[in-house]
């Protein structure tokens, strides 16, 4: 490998994230706080009508805005004094990160428990060539690792690095030469840094629309398994299908509701709803503003959604404001789960989300596997994570699970009595165990498939409550890691629940038998790509 | 079949001491309740308020009659893979929870546990979702079975 000066190693010392870490962090925030409650006051401030805020009429324009500048300097003192306080290193097993003012803090996150790793990139961030890298690894709420900011490049040749670490391969002749210069000099690095930023900005911005669309190609010391893109979302269909989503209908549904009661009950609808918003003006923004917050999600999230397959597992790359490229190894999917919104049905729309370890429950927007697949993308999309579905004819089947009534392709559904409980879905529930995972059915205008992987059951529970009881069905949960995903097989007869419970025990035992290592390239036939760094392009 | 019956292993069943140390607190919160009701039909004379009296009364009877059947219902079996926590009797559950699984397991007891001599051990899966704590072991029978999970655990041990 030819190392110039400029090519990045990932650090085995403790080392600082780059210099320009404060300016993009946290304060920027607090100065867009900070600017939208002086734009919220302002018009008070003219009119003088609010009276808490009278004491700043007291103090002169000059005052505020050395107040501002103090608070901002402040803030950015305090980023500052964070970034000298933040370092990290990774060594063969895990990365490490200290950080902390007044307490001090030191995290390792192992790479035999390592779920995903992330390179975000936030607007700012990305228009100057930074990113961060978020390390998710197995381990509850908050025990994954994230690096703000390095450069992009650096970024991505680091979790390059930990992806070859974590898949098991541990040679020597990959590790970079010792470096000569003492990395902790910031002062001398960054000035450096900042001449090869400037000129690497103006090569990247020789092509806007990558930078822009977060597809920006970097040099890295490592670079990353080769990758075959499998699917990428036109941004017509996602705008379409945000637009047909569920939230959608109800906007359609009030007037419509409004317009038919005038019409057949001769009801004043139209003066009453006058009235209501009149009195509830507030509230009516406040739902058309969640409402535009959802679409603004939809959008945001699914913008330019691309996903491939590679040796280190899936890469999913999408986001508008913030651009995240994701990877997640091999076997790290915990379950899946396509949903059809009713109004998806005549185009055949899917939207995929699944449950990864590591990400847990506070970010939808990260667990999306595909916004909006057409019956084809879908179907790729379980093969995907699941290469082998366990089936002779897997799309078949799957055909079933999706569209399917009754017990046609082999399910298992809810008996006839269950129909009090559940009038309307009950047709419509069906489970079904193939070799390798469970799939359950269930929906009847709003349609939705659960698939779990048998060897990735963490538990199972059987539930029953009185009214069940009392028609002698029963639940089958089977418990996923935290994510948007939680599959339960509803409404079985209890003799046939028992039966799945049982079968599902030995099924989930036979599959963690049989489970990849976590260590994917371990694996017998996996030969390691070459791990020299081929720079792209 | 009734309901779930384990082939595999025998069914234990949680200590009876579990109900006292349920029972009290539950007891504390209905006679301060009554007192209260109490104090206020003596204080206002009006002598309806005693119903109130009696109908926190009854709902305590009902409660204690709930405890008294949860405790009989809750019982644990360890299996040649899994261990199986069964517990309720009207809303009641069975839940699965394969060795390999376990990422950690808990033992907890509080003053009025410790005076009974019993504990409660928790397992801990990746998933929040898993519900697998065993109420009311006695203490020296949680520590047993703290360790026979881990070695379990261990020997069994599965990535996520």
């Amino acid at each position: 490998m030819s190392v110039d000066g400029s090519v990045y190693r990932a650090p085995r010392e403790w080392t600082r994230l780059h210099p320009v870490s404060p300016l993009l962090g946290g304060w920027a925030v607090l100065g867009l706080i900070f600017a939208y409650l002086i734009h919220q006051r302002l018009p008070d401030w003219v009119a003088g009508d609010e009276g808490g805020w009278d004491f700043l009429d007291q103090f002169p324009l000059v005052g505020l805005a050395i107040a501002a500048a103090l608070g901002f300097a402040a803030t950015l003192a305090i980023s500052v004094w964070q970034w000298r306080r933040t370092e990290f290193r990774i060594g063969d097993d895990a990365v490490y990160l200290r950080r902390g003012i007044v307490t001090q803090q030191q995290r390792q996150a192992r790479l035999d428990r390592l779920q995903a790793v992330d390179v975000v990139q936030p607007l700012l961030a990305r228009l100057f060539g930074f990113a961060a890298l978020s390390v998710q690894v197995a381990g509850g709420e908050g025990s994954g690792i994230e690096l703000k900011f390095l450069r992009l490049g650096d970024a991505e040749a680091l979790r390059n690095e930990i992806l070859y670490l974590a898949a098991g391969l541990k040679e020597g002749d990959q590790e970079p030469p010792a470096p000569a210069d003492g990395g902790d000099d910031a002062g001398v690095a960054g000035a450096s840094s900042f001449r090869d930023l400037a000129a690497d900005r103006a090569r990247a911005f020789e092509r806007p629309e990558d930078v822009l669309s977060g597809r920006e190609r970097v040099r890295t010391a490592v670079a990353a398994a080769e990758e075959r893109e499998v699917y990428r979302v036109p941004l017509g269909r996602l705008v379409l299908s945000t637009l047909f989503s569920g939230p959608a209908i109800f906007v359609l549904l009030a007037p419509l509701t409004g317009l038919l009661a005038t019409v057949f009950l001769k009801v004043d609808v139209l003066g009453g709803l006058l009235a209501a918003i009149g009195t509830s003006l507030f509230a009516i923004i406040g739902a058309l503003g969640a409402l535009l917050g959802f679409f603004w999600t939809r959008i945001n999230g699914g913008f330019g959604f691309t996903a491939a397959l590679s040796a280190d597992g899936l890469r999913l790359r999408h986001g508008l404001m913030e651009t995240r490229r994701q990877t997640v190894p091999p076997g790290r999917v915990q379950a899946i789960r396509l949903h059809q919104p009713p109004l998806w049905r005549g185009q055949d729309w899917w939207r995929i989300t699944l449950n990864v370890a590591g990400y847990g429950a506070t970010d939808e927007a990260v667990s999306v596997l595909h916004p909006v697949a057409t019956r084809e993308e879908a179907l790729t999309a379980v093969w995907l994570v699941l290469p082998d579905l366990g089936e002779p004819d897997p799309y078949g089947t799957l055909g079933f699970a999706l569209h399917g009534t009754g017990s046609e392709g082999g399910f298992l559904t809810s008996p006839e009595r269950a129909r009090r409980l559940d009038p309307l879905q009950w047709r419509f529930r069906g489970v079904r165990a193939t070799e390798r995972a469970l799939l359950i059915r269930r929906g009847r205008w709003s349609r939705e498939l659960v698939i779990v992987p048998h060897e990735r059951t963490q538990s199972l529970g059987l539930t029953q409550g009185p009214v069940r009881r009392s028609l002698r069905l029963a639940n089958v949960e089977v418990h996923s890691t935290a994510g948007p995903v939680t599959p339960v097989a509803a409404h079985l007869d209890l003799d046939d629940a028992i039966a799945l419970l049982d079968a599902q025990a030995t099924r989930a035992r036979e599959g963690r038998r049989r489970q990849t290592p976590e260590q994917w390239m371990t694996a017998v036939g996996l030969a390691p790509a070459s791990p020299e760094g081929d720079p792209h392009g | 079949m009734s309901w779930y019956e384990n082939a595999a292993a025998p069914w234990v069943p949680v200590s009876r001491r579990l109900i006292t140390a349920r029972l009290v607190p539950a007891g504390i919160v209905f006679g301060l309740l009554v007192l209260a009701s109490l104090v206020v039909a003596l204080a206002t004379g009006e002598p309806w308020f005693l119903l109130g009296s009696i109908a926190i009364l009854a709902i305590g009877a009902w409660v204690a009659w709930v405890i008294v059947r949860q405790v009989g219902a809750h019982a644990w079996a360890e299996g040649e893979d899994d261990l199986l926590v069964r517990k309720g009797r009207m809303f009641r559950s069975v839940t699965v929870v394969p060795y390999g699984r376990m990422q950690f397991v808990d033992v907890k007891a509080g003053p009025l546990d410790r005076a009974l001599g019993i504990a409660t051990v928790q397992l801990h899966t990746a998933s929040p979702g898993t519900d697998a704590s065993i109420a009311g072991v006695p203490a020296e029978e949680a520590a047993r079975l703290r360790d026979r999970l881990t070695t379990r655990g261990e020997a069994r041990l599965a990535g996520l």
